[in-house]
């Protein structure tokens, strides 16, 4: 091939599309003029050009077809229903769930009031200060066991009221 | 329909890509009230690009009803985009390059149902019985034989690569001028050229050449 029919390859292809005009197609047509390769392959480009496009349209396509615009403009109306009825339904549900969380905001303070402060009674326990005088009057049982017997205060009293009263008091 | 007066019609300019003049003002009219609400605007506009749309699905569909489907869920898809683009206010300048909207839409929507439609079957779309030929009259086994080098060469425009085969099927089917391809596909009218040409030298790799 040569280089100046490598040059006019693209526009030889436009020009087999019908889509070449002006300054353009004139300088084609004088290279062709002169060159039966590329004449050839004008012409086969063409033929498979031919071959690319589709049959027009027959009896059953057209048919299937005429109906388009109203076919589309129904289901551009019943998207829009549809599209409404959704619009309401999260319309109602996003009000629902804004009622609901309002609610819920006004009544945490009455539900968690008497939870919420309360801490467990063990870490309470843990951090209380010892009673220092539960602590002795505790320990002061054991004191009392010097006094009277062991076994309880009662028990000494009576003991002691009974040898007064041998004793002539 | 919207009326100039009533204060509805939002400021939109259509961008029809080749059509001038009254067309265009009436495109415009016709978009901007189903806009607003009308949609009897939407069946005007339909009406006016429904060849077009269908000349470009029909590479794709398998039966004529499959060609109507394509063409109405173009339609749909491109009227949603504009009216997206009106509530987000992302017109520039006001226009809405509406037809090349639906030349996209329709290119792709088409595309993805041939995917689907092979993901299915492996039959060809366009076969034609091999032992049907010669045992016709002569002149019908020749009309035979071309309809199928013709199918053998449709089927390998739907196998050439994506940017090759939207050029070559924009320019064929839908017989638009090359700066309207460059357009539709975002890419410059010289790149559409040489897509083109490319596209027809990879079509003959394809089929081979012999066989034409």
């Amino acid at each position: 091939m040569k280089p100046e029919c490598r040059d006019l390859e693209v526009l030889r292809s436009l020009a087999a599309a019908g889509a070449l005009d002006g300054d353009e197609a004139a300088r084609l047509a004088a290279h062709l003029a002169g060159c039966p390769a590329c004449r050839a392959a004008e012409q086969a480009d063409r033929a498979l050009l031919d071959l690319v496009k589709l049959p027009p349209p027959g009896p059953a396509e057209a048919l299937a077809t005429a109906d388009l615009p109203a076919r589309a403009l129904a289901a551009l109306r019943a998207r829009g229903r549809r599209r409404h009825a959704l619009l309401r339904f999260g319309t109602a549900g996003g009000v629902a769930l804004a009622v609901a969380a309002a609610v819920l905001l006004l009544l945490a303070p009455v539900l968690f009031r008497d939870r919420a402060p309360e801490p467990p009674a063990v870490a309470q326990a843990g951090w209380q200060e010892p009673d220092v005088d539960a602590l002795w009057t505790e320990s002061a049982v054991l004191e009392l066991s010097d006094d009277a017997a062991s076994t309880g205060d009662t028990w000494g009293d009576d003991a002691l009221a009974a040898y007064d009263a041998w004793a002539g008091e | 329909m919207a009326d100039e007066g009533d204060g509805k019609r939002p400021l939109l300019r259509v961008v029809p890509g080749g059509s001038e003049g009254s067309a265009r003002r009436e495109e415009e009219a016709l978009l901007a009230a189903f806009l607003v609400g009308d949609d009897e605007a939407f069946g005007a506009l339909v009406r006016r690009h429904e060849k077009l749309v269908l000349s470009l699905v029909r590479r794709y569909a398998r039966t004529p009803e499959d060609a109507r489907d394509l063409a109405q869920r173009t339609f749909l898809r491109a009227f949603e985009a504009a009216r997206r683009a009106l509530r987000r206010g992302v017109l520039e300048e006001g226009a809405v390059p509406f037809r090349r909207w639906l030349i996209r839409i329709a290119v792709n929507l088409g595309k993805n149902h041939l995917r689907d439609a092979l993901r299915f079957t492996h039959t060809s779309l366009e076969s034609v019985p091999e032992e049907r030929l010669g045992t016709e009259p002569p002149g019908a086994a020749a009309a035979l034989e071309h309809a199928q080098r013709a199918a053998r060469v449709r089927a390998a425009v739907l196998a050439l690569p994506r940017r090759q085969r939207e050029v070559l099927t924009l320019r064929v089917d839908a017989e638009l001028p090359f700066a309207e391809v460059a357009a539709a596909l975002s890419i410059t009218e010289n790149a559409a050229r040489v897509s083109f040409h490319h596209a027809l030298q990879k079509l003959k790799a394809l089929v081979g050449e012999d066989s034409l």
